[in-house]
């Protein structure tokens, strides 16, 4: 096992809903410069590129041939790597596994999505459309027992469910959904990289935004945006040449459950509120990063939320809090920036969702913080260790990885 | 341990989703040129290649190709298929209803070489460094078919 | 890289039509390989999933495969490429001593349920190429074929010479989906045209089919097998994606990829130290081509090396002797059933196909158009 750092980070200049100045490989390559920029280096020093996208969404098989010209890739190997919401996270790994082999030095991961060019809501139907379609031709009912909790469209329809689950076994109610979600979009305001942004947010604002299907409302979804973020890795020795700064991994795990989670199997409905993947993702992440406590270790987190409502409750499952407590900890104020356990600084996935991004986002987030660079989302207290949490596959699949500000002990 | 044989009901499932891509800065330009029946290419200021259509970055040496150069409307054959099917889409292959031929030309010692159809001549007797040149639609909009095809020069 | 990863088993299956479901295959594929070597599911630490969304007509598509293949709340990921890149994936995994085990799990149905040529129509540029609709799969590998015929001065009968040479070791493999008994080059040559100088029996037939890998750390894998097979380098490389910028006649990125894994495997002589190759050639010409480009074949003797038999499963330098792509090609897992075509040249299990000597074997896959992008694996006893 060899330590790997993140030594550069480049963000496309804006996130935002459409990006109708530019094609894919334009919009891409703004991330991949700003990266260069970032880091100082130039494409001569990368040895291998990891890519990653949900590609459904814009319509195109394996995306990063067509950008192959435009991510200082020729010559070298890409791998492309497609898990769903996590894709940039297990992109991440994919490049911590390059260096960590021994295999290379230097990888660049990059993530685009632009949504625009397509429907997600489309994209994400497209997960359960072969068995409505299949069920509907053969006569099926597909309202029943086999309706694979989706009625109710794309991800939006199956997650009240995970919600009101939520709600249920923490005692939390519909008000501290409103709650989180303002605050992610107050720290948005303070991310020049976010796209939903709204300085005054409040509960009561959310709260009027009209609701979609109990207990989501319209203010709790994430919004489709435009944006690419490229991130850059070293092994320790060329990292010490590299960065003054860098962000160290020191933990990455992921787990998946079974794409019938949150449906009827055999009788008996599973809850996708339950998510077992991110509990025991999250535990193998602390062994491998040694820590004991992770509420006393960990200084900060980064939750991938599609909806606001998972900030609280994955907090709870991946052991940062009891079960319960999270919407206690938001009532004091603990998880703003200027808290005791400070969460998604950048206004989360809730504020800004170029999918392929998202889950790499969390991660150059977190490094972010403990580098010191977060700008005016940079949280009040020292962030020494962070974790980043990654969520997707269909509601059923997380990739952890925890960073710290100095390398780990071999 | 073996699986049983069975059979399965295998409906059709379409599925049509639509997109609308927009085509970014430089080939906006190429689709201006058509207007004024011009065939433009961007320029890499590292190894002076032209790209046509016109393309923002030059894989090859990693830079922004800035400059916009107007390519000869006659070029060479470098290589050509005679195609004697049709993709349907879906990726079904039906036969044509007559052999056609697609040629790469090369309009530039510089430039990449541009796919396109090649008219006006028997397929049987195309060959590899004829000179063909542009024939254009007789009302351009500023569209992909605004060049129409190529044939002998 | 030594000794350090091994590929202890493998199960892959092929057909012009399976008549089955992926769930199905995967738990047929996965669950043989575990009774194979009589292990359970809690013994594979990591597993890669290599398939394709647009092929299997659902976004995150292996979502629904987790369970089949027996990772439920397990390690897993997928690489959306040539399952070859999902065997590096695996390496790697192990490699940085996480993880004992890996598998990669490969498949598509494309034989009957829905057309291979979708693959690459959706890797072309939707701005350009889409718009146009000249180019497609089959045309871009034509123009190929043409810029490789025409650069050596080869007859169009070689891409027959080479269509009955692979099509006949196929013929003799239990394990290919297109198997034409008695197959001639006047049956290549008459079959039907589809772009010059390409005709059907040229190139690769739409199949249904898949494999299963398991990879072991070395410590590991001597617990799972007395036949260890070791990945001895692997690399990979890609190219512009614009086809009238590419020397078509050559491909680059190979050569790359091919460097990158002799250097790993510390082959300085490909010509001499490699007992054969199964390389992922979708058409005929892509086969000379890609052998030249992997340091197998002279450049520009491609002629005489098929005439000679030079290339044939007895001749000095074996290129596909399970038939390679053209005896089947289920998208994505073609790179992965190289890699287990070769592991069976390399126990000395290939039946009728098996090679004299077998000891190093160099396994090629591809993705792209007019492989865009190619990816090199050394295995070696």
């Amino acid at each position: 096992m060899r330590n790997v750092a993140i030594v550069g980070i480049g963000y496309t200049p804006v996130f935002v809903s459409k990006r109708r100045d530019v094609c894919i490989p334009e919009m891409i390559s703004e991330a991949v410069e700003n990266a260069f920029k970032n880091s100082g280096l130039t494409p001569a020093d990368i040895d291998a590129v990891v890519f990653g996208n949900m590609h459904t969404f814009e319509g195109l098989n394996l995306p990063h041939l067509w950008s192959a010209d435009f991510i200082a890739s020729l010559g070298k190997p890409v791998m492309r790597i497609a898990t769903g919401g996590t894709t940039g996270m297990s992109a991440f790994h994919a490049a911590y596994y390059h260096i960590a082999s021994g295999l290379h030095d230097v990888v660049m991961v990059v993530t685009y999505e632009k949504h625009s060019e397509g429907d997600a809501q489309v994209g994400l139907m497209g997960i359960i459309t072969p068995e409505i379609m299949a069920m509907l031709a053969a006569g099926i009912d597909v309202t029943g027992q086999k309706g694979m909790g989706a009625i109710g469209g794309g991800s939006a329809g199956g997650i009240s469910y995970q919600a009101t689950s939520y709600l249920h076994h923490s005692g939390a109610g519909i008000e501290h959904i409103d709650a989180i979600a303002a605050m992610e979009r107050r720290n948005a305001s303070k991310n020049p990289y976010a796209h939903l942004k709204d300085p005054e947010a409040t509960a009561e604002k959310i709260a009027q935004t009209p609701l979609i299907s109990w207990p989501i409302r319209f203010g709790h979804v994430c919004p489709t945006t435009d944006g690419a973020t490229v991130c850059i890795l070293a092994s320790e020795e060329k990292a010490a040449k590299i960065a003054d700064k860098a962000a160290w991994v020191w933990a990455v795990a992921n787990c998946a459950s079974d794409a019938t989670t949150g449906n009827l199997i055999e009788g008996i409905i599973t809850d996708p509120g339950e998510q077992m993947p991110a509990t025991i993702a999250a535990k193998k992440a602390y062994e491998r990063a040694g820590i004991q406590d992770p509420r006393k270790e960990i200084d900060y987190v980064e939750i991938y939320n599609g909806f606001a409502h998972q900030t609280l409750m994955f907090l709870e499952r991946i052991g940062m809090c009891e079960v319960g407590e999270a919407h206690k900890l938001l009532e004091k104020g603990e998880l703003e920036m200027s808290g005791s356990l400070p969460v998604n600084a950048s206004g989360g996935v809730v504020s800004t969702n170029a999918i392929g991004t998202s889950a790499l986002n969390r991660v150059t987030e977190c490094a972010l913080q403990l580098m010191g660079q977060a700008g005016e989302h940079q949280v009040e207290k020292e962030v020494h260790k962070a974790l980043a949490h990654g969520w997707g596959g269909l509601m059923q699949y997380v990739t952890i990885t925890i960073l710290a500000d100095k390398p780990k002990k071999l | 341990m073996s699986v049983q044989e069975e059979t399965f009901l295998t409906p059709v499932v379409p599925l049509d989703f639509t997109y609308n891509y927009y085509i970014g800065q430089y080939l906006t330009r190429y689709f201006k040129g058509f207007k004024e029946k011009k065939i433009l290419g961007s320029r890499c200021p590292g190894c002076s290649k032209v790209a046509v259509p016109p393309r923002k970055y030059c894989g090859v040496c990693n830079k922004v190709m800035e400059e916009m150069v107007e390519l000869p409307q006659e070029g060479t054959l470098e290589n050509f298929t005679v195609g004697h099917v049709t993709m349907e889409k879906g990726g079904r292959l039906s036969p044509a209803e007559k052999p056609y031929v697609l040629g790469l030309i090369k309009l530039d010692d510089k430039a990449s070489l541009l796919l396109h159809k090649v008219e006006g001549v028997d397929p049987s007797q195309v060959k590899a460094g004829m000179k063909v040149k542009a024939v254009w639609k007789d009302q351009v909009e500023g569209d992909y078919w605004d060049l129409d095809h190529f044939e002998p020069a | 890289m030594d000794k350090k990863v091994a590929i202890v088993g493998f199960r892959m299956k092929s057909a012009p039509d399976l008549v089955t479901t992926r769930e199905r295959l995967t738990f047929e594929l996965t669950r043989g390989l575990f009774d194979d070597l009589g292990i359970e599911r809690e013994d594979v630490d990591t597993t890669i999933f290599c398939t394709n969304d647009f092929l299997d007509g659902r976004t995150i598509s292996n979502c629904f495969l987790e369970g089949p293949a027996g990772c439920y709340m397990r390690d897993e990921s997928k690489v959306e490429m040539d399952a070859l890149n999902g065997l590096m994936y695996a390496c790697m995994r192990i490699l940085s001593g996480q993880y004992r085990t890996a598998m990669v799990v490969s498949l598509a149905l494309t034989g009957y349920q829905v057309s291979p040529y979708l693959h690459i129509e959706y890797q072309l540029s939707p701005i350009y190429d889409r718009q146009m609709r000249l180019l497609n799969e089959l045309s871009a590998a034509a123009l190929q074929a043409r810029s490789y015929l025409t650069r050596y001065g080869y007859s169009e009968e070689l891409l027959d010479a080479v269509a009955v040479q692979a099509l006949s070791n196929a013929a003799a493999n239990p394990y290919q989906a297109r198997r034409i008994p008695g197959v001639s080059k006047e049956k290549v040559a008459s079959s039907s045209p589809y772009y010059e100088p390409l005709k059907e029996l040229h190139c690769y037939p739409p199949t249904d089919g898949g494999c299963v890998l398991l990879l072991a750390s070395a410590e590991r894998a001597k617990e799972l097998t007395d036949k260890p097979v070791w990945v001895l380098g692997m690399g990979q490389s890609i190219e512009t994606f614009y086809l009238g910028e590419r020397d078509l006649f050559r491909s680059p990125s190979t050569v790359k990829a091919a460097k990158r894994a002799y250097e790993l495997a510390g082959i300085k002589d490909p010509k001499a130290e490699v007992d054969l190759a199964e390389v992922s050639a979708l058409f005929a010409h892509q086969e000379p081509l890609l052998a030249e480009a992997l340091g197998l074949l002279e450049e520009g003797a491609a002629e005489s090396s098929y005439q000679s038999g030079d290339t044939a499963v007895s001749g000095k330098m074996p290129i596909n002797p399970s038939g390679g792509a053209l005896g089947g090609h289920p998208v994505s897992a073609t790179g992965l059933i190289r890699a287990a075509e070769a592991v069976r040249q390399l126990r000395g299990e290939a039946g009728e196909n098996q090679v004299g000597k077998a000891e190093v074997a160099v396994v090629h896959g591809q993705d792209g158009p007019c492989a865009q992008q190619n990816a090199v694996v050394v295995l070696g006893v």
